[in-house]
């Protein structure tokens, strides 16, 4: 015998506990661990494992930030899994995770500081010591607060959840306006979400195995055998076998599917989902683009006219229900001019979506009929459209008012059970600071936030931030609209961005362009005078920084995930490798350049705050935690019995089970013993508190308490807005639609989508580009995972596909040295000049279907001119494919036209492959969160060419 | 009893994410441009009724390995008793034979090496224990599993036992190990045994 699964699971488990008193290598702990092996086994387990170390962290390969089981030797990662510990994937990764080596040494890393030396955009820098960039940028900020104050300072944190240390940083230096990746994806799809319950995202309750305290007082981890399960889902413009953002709904659906689930995909291109679906007795439902909102208005009105409806959940649960029926209602009786339908009858629906009307019957009796299920909407669609708050709205709708929400086997709110983190670290109280402005030659005291350029400006309702408007604010100057700053102008100055790559993800790529380049006309100097990017990867916002920090990739840096379970997990991070180069940690960093600033003279920053007090990465993440989990102990069934329901939870899931905890009945908090790093190094690197359902008293954090179907959130705007100017969200919305509001709604609302076909006033633009572009995320990647050269030879719905044209790159792979089944595989990773065939390497693809590449002679490895509405062109290679319904462009976005050298194999192919981005209307911004339409684009094919000589 | 290891590729649950080509790479050290695990994408019929289908291939450790026959250096490569087929590094002389032999594309040339190479089954895993490769070990569609079906009480064999399966190329005599539960494919193409190469 040799080391039994058995065994190693429990080494596997141990090695955690190991970690904290500092003896990592597995080869040490044999003598702990394996006591039951026999003589001479354990010296076999030293041989064979020998030199390994095994830690726990997680992911950041793409923010569904899964949990990892990382395997180093010598200081390299050498393999990677997916860590049983953490519920959200459980000891799974998908094709991105195991190729996280191909990131951290890929030939794209920043590993010291840089200063350009030519101009914005060239890509011409130098190399220089911290020291020196981080002078530059104290120089630069205090000069900049000096002369307009804090609040002309934008720190753009990125998409990963292990930021609070910069929006310590931003705010503390006094910038009100701390954002995030988050603001420029899929807010729409967070609306209903968002205002029903002061939630985010809707999701199945899918997540197995889940602890769930069972009738005689014990925890039991429970998996899909044991509870039940949805009897339908339907995605709508929600991929999420190939977003993989919500990981566990892979396994979830695909094993639901099995036990009778049907699962309903509407998009209309056949993405991995629907492709899987169809094979196993789901459906595909090839939508218009755009046309969301109209088929889940039909299905809506079939439910509430054929009484489907939970009256009693309604009754108990949700307020406003009434209002908003009869506003739903009050369309029922109307004819639609552009088809003289009356609004939301299926008939009405099929004409506009372009399904048949029996298709949409049949869905609609399936989800008037069938419990429990869920209708989950995602960023394929709804998310990443001008119209797409009517859809989540009405999705929300839906599953309230079928009583699916919280139900077991139904839909969850993932934003609302997941723990509580950040707390005192994040700075949050230096928004409370009182800063003194003169407001029209008077002297104004006010609060930091009060400065915000969003919310107390031109977005009143941007909780999200409006990343995809910094370019025309930039350009434009900020001017406060709302509040005791009423009247006062300041411009922006200054931005950071940490892990983000806007030039390419917010809105449209030649505006940020622009903005970058834009002078003051008076001094000459860039009207933006200071851009730093803080990354790990030479990603094209970086070409347009005048410095540039290396940041610790996710294997060498801290963090704590709170992601999307449906029961609240904490997964910790630390590193596994050594920083490269001179890369800096978060909370590095954040010392680095608060230090820089005090000694600069910034008064704004107290040593005490920052370098003085956070001596150690884990000081500050424990601090992190101090909220954590945050949850309450409410649910079906209790989550912990023992102690008082209602009451809000804190600290680690063992004291909370043991009773050792302290009880303040005043404010209602049960403080358990504070979960800290070192509790999660002893405990795999993951904290799991129990699952429960029917969490309404937690999951509704409305005013009301009870799920609005009035928004008490827009009231409170409109509060804010009244005798102000009109929001600016509410003139795009009239120059776009016509549509005039006043205020912002507080109940159902409609208008119609533009720049689509289903909406007549349109026509004209229809006629003359009659293709819709849509767009989704490639499998593989975020803008930044393009940098792996492994990720072109996994290809991916139809928008992903080995149709490169011969090149030649240098790329860092794995170079076999011995692997023949009798040792470990031995290999390392070496710079190789490597010539890819043609049609060997994946490559951002066009697809299109048979007819439509017929009309225009198109055949697979054509390369098409796309023209968009606003006159712009790109070229892209075509895929000719059966997956995608006539009429429509299926693009990915960030992967392809990435002229960042950073992206190594990715920038070979920009010639013909289009930044989805470029065709994005800059100024259509919706009306609440100011979020780019970034699926509304119509486009023509100007020109097609056939590969040649030159070309193949 | 000696132990025969066998491989079960569920497809009803394969979500083509390629966790299991990355896996193998990662855990294998694979060059670009090779792969001992891979995924095909096979479409199928006209839109709107067309279907997309997701196949995971690796060897198939057959139980008559026309790679063996084919090989002109003895114990090169070579069928262990416990079903695996491997090849020795050491005695390969990268000659190709084998790789053409191979009805289902499993084998090929590593670049890095210059002798042939192939799936193990993570052989180096087995040898410590964890009978389960690394593409069993991060599948998230949960629809990958290895073991003994020798061992009664495997999962593997209780999948065997619960499930009708079909294996690759039948006709060809190769007596493949690697065995895979069916989605509704046949019943949607109306055919059964379709060449799924």
């Amino acid at each position: 015998m040799k080391i039994s699964r058995r065994n190693f699971v429990k080494l596997s488990a141990a090695t955690a506990a190991a970690a904290a008193f500092g003896a990592q290598s597995l080869s040490a702990l044999t003598d702990k661990v394996n006591l039951d092996l026999q003589s001479g086994e354990e010296q076999e387990l030293e041989d064979k494992f020998s030199g390994y170390d095994v830690k726990y962290t997680y992911d950041s390969y793409c923010p569904s930030e899964c949990g990892l089981e990382v395997w180093t030797k010598d200081g390299k990662v050498e393999k990677i899994y997916g860590n049983y510990a953490d519920p959200y994937n459980h000891g799974k990764m998908c094709g991105k995770g195991p190729l996280g080596a191909g990131l951290a040494y890929s030939l794209g890393r920043i590993k010291y500081p840089m200063m350009r030396v030519g101009a914005r955009g060239e890509g011409k820098f130098k190399r220089v010591s911290w020291d020196e960039a981080l002078d530059h940028i104290a120089t630069k900020i205090v000069d900049i607060k000096k002369k307009h104050g804090g609040e002309s300072i934008i720190v753009d944190t990125g998409d990963m959840t292990d930021t609070p240390p910069y929006y310590r940083m931003g705010r503390g230096m006094g910038a009100p306006h701390i954002t995030e990746h988050g603001s420029i994806c899929d807010t729409p799809r967070r609306f209903g979400p968002r205002v029903f319950i002061d939630g985010k995202r809707w999701e199945p309750d899918l997540m197995r195995p889940t602890l769930v305290r069972q009738s005689d007082g014990s925890l039991k981890e429970m998996g899909y055998d044991d509870l039940p399960l949805p009897k339908y889902i339907m995605y709508v413009g929600w991929n999420p076998f190939t977003a993989t953002r919500i990981h566990y709904e892979s396994r979830g659906t695909v094993t639901a599917q099995i036990k009778g689930c049907k699962v309903i995909v509407v998009d209309p291109a056949m993405c991995t989902t629907a492709a899987q679906a169809t094979a196993n007795g789901g459906m595909w439902v090839p939508i218009l683009p755009g046309t969301d909102n109209h088929f889940l208005a039909a299905i809506l009105r079939h439910i509430l006219e054929k009484g489907y409806e939970d009256k009693a959940f309604i009754d108990e649960y949700c307020t406003g229900v009434e209002e908003f029926t009869s506003a739903f209602k009050s369309y029922w009786d109307k004819t639609d001019s552009s088809n003289g339908m009356k609004y939301f009858t299926m008939e009405w629906a099929a004409d506009k979506t372009t399904l048949s009307k029996d298709k949409i019957v049949e869905i609609a009796e399936i989800i008037g009929t069938t419990k429990p299920g869920a209708i989950c909407w995602g960023m394929n669609g709804v998310g990443h459209r001008y119209a797409g708050y009517i859809a989540s709205m009405l999705g929300t709708a839906i599953n309230v008012v079928m009583g699916n929400f919280e139900a077991p086997g139904g839909t969850i709110d993932c934003n609302q059970v997941r723990i509580s983190k950040g707390g005192n670290a994040g700075g949050g109280f230096f928004n409370g600071r009182e800063v003194t402005r003169t407001v029209n030659g008077k002297p104004v005291t006010g609060k930091q936030k009060e400065l915000h350029m969003d919310e107390m400006s031109d977005w009143p309702a941007g909780w999200y931030d409006v990343v995809g408007d910094h370019p025309r604010r930039i350009l434009e100057g900020i001017e406060i609209k709302y509040g005791p700053f009423k009247g006062y102008k300041y411009p922006i100055k200054a931005r950071f961005e940490i892990g983000g790559n806007t030039v390419i993800t917010g809105s449209a790529t030649w505006k940020w362009q622009e903005m970058y380049a834009a002078r003051d006309p008076e001094t000459g100097e860039y009207k933006l005078e200071l851009a730093v990017s803080i990354d790990s990867l030479l990603l094209e916002n970086a070409l347009y920084a005048d410095v540039i920090l290396p940041a610790a990739h996710y294997f060498e840096r801290y963090g704590i995930a709170d992601i999307y379970p449906s029961a609240p997990v904490a997964v910790m991070r630390e590193p596994v490798i050594k920083p490269l180069g001179e890369s800096k940690t978060q909370v590095e960093i954040m010392n680095a350049i608060t230090k820089a600033l005090y000694e600069h003279g910034d008064t704004d920053i107290d040593p005490n705050e920052f370098w003085l007090k956070y001596t150690h990465d884990d000081i500050f993440w424990n601090e992190v935690m101090e909220p954590t989990p945050g949850v309450k102990n409410v649910g079906e069934p209790l989550p912990y019995p023992n102690l008082p329901e209602g009451y809000k939870l804190l600290g680690t899931p063992d004291s909370l089970e043991a009773g050792r905890v302290t009880i303040d009945d005043e404010k209602k908090v049960i403080h358990g013993e504070p979960i800290t790093m070192d509790w999660l190094r002893k405990n795999q690197g993951v904290a799991v508190w129990p699952m429960a359902w029917r969490r309404y008293k937690q999951a509704v954090k409305t005013g009301s308490g009870k799920i609005e179907f009035v928004w008490s959130k827009l009231e409170e705007e409109n509060e804010k807005i009244k005798g102000g100017p009109r929001p600016y969200g509410f003139e795009l919305l009239e120059k776009y639609t016509g549509d005039v509001w006043d205020e912002y709604p507080t109940t159902f609302f409609w208008y119609e989508p533009p720049y689509n076909p289903a909406n007549p006033t349109y026509a004209a633009t229809t006629e003359k580009y009659p293709f819709q572009v849509i767009t989704a995320r490639v499998h593989q990647g975020m803008t930044a995972t393009y940098a792996n050269p492994q990720q072109g030879e996994t290809p991916c719905d139809s928008t992903w596909w080995p149709l490169n044209r011969e090149f030649e790159a240098e790329v860092a792979e794995w170079v076999t040295v011995g692997n023949d089944g009798s040792e470990m595989p031995k290999g390392e990773i070496k710079v190789v000049n490597k010539r890819f065939r043609r049609g060997t390497y994946c490559v951002a693809t066009c697809s299109m279907n048979p007819d439509d590449a017929k009309a225009y002679g198109v055949v697979t490895g054509d390369v098409v001119t796309i023209e968009n509405m606003l006159g712009k062109t790109q070229k892209n290679v075509v895929l000719v494919t059966h997956t995608i319904r006539p009429g429509v462009l299926k693009l990915p976005f960030g992967a392809g036209g990435r002229f960042s050298p950073g992206v190594g194999t990715t920038y070979q192919q920009r010639d013909y492959t289009a930044n989805v981005n470029e065709f994005v209307d800059p100024n259509l911004l919706t009306p609440i969160f100011g979020f780019p339409g970034y699926l509304d684009i119509q486009a023509r094919i100007v020109a097609v060419e056939k590969p040649t000589f030159a070309t193949i | 009893m000696v132990k025969k290891y066998g491989f079960v590729i569920d497809l009803r649950k394969c979500v083509a994410c390629y966790g299991c080509q990355s896996s193998c790479r990662m855990e294998n050290k694979m060059p670009m441009g090779v792969n001992r695990a891979r995924v095909g994408i096979i479409d199928t019929g006209e839109y709107p009724n067309n279907h997309r289908f997701f196949l995971p291939v690796l060897c198939n450790h057959c139980d008559n390995p026309p790679c063996v026959k084919a090989c002109p250096t003895p114990g090169a490569t070579y069928k262990r008793d416990d079903g695996l087929v491997l090849v020795n590094e050491k005695l390969c002389i990268g000659c190709g034979y084998c790789v053409k032999a191979c009805p289902y594309d499993a084998r090929f040339i590593n670049p890095s090496t210059m002798v042939a190479d192939k799936c193990t089954y993570c052989a180096h895993r087995i040898a410590e224990g964890l009978e389960e490769p690394a593409c069993v070990r991060n599948c998230i569609g949960h629809a990958r599993y290895f073991g003994d079906m020798n061992d009664p009480n495997s999962e593997i064999s209780r999948l065997l036992a619960e499930n009708e399966t079909e294996v690759l190329r039948e006709g060809f005599g190769t007596k493949p190990n690697t065995y895979y539960i069916m989605d509704n494919r046949a019943k949607l193409l109306d055919v059964s045994g379709v060449d799924e190469r």
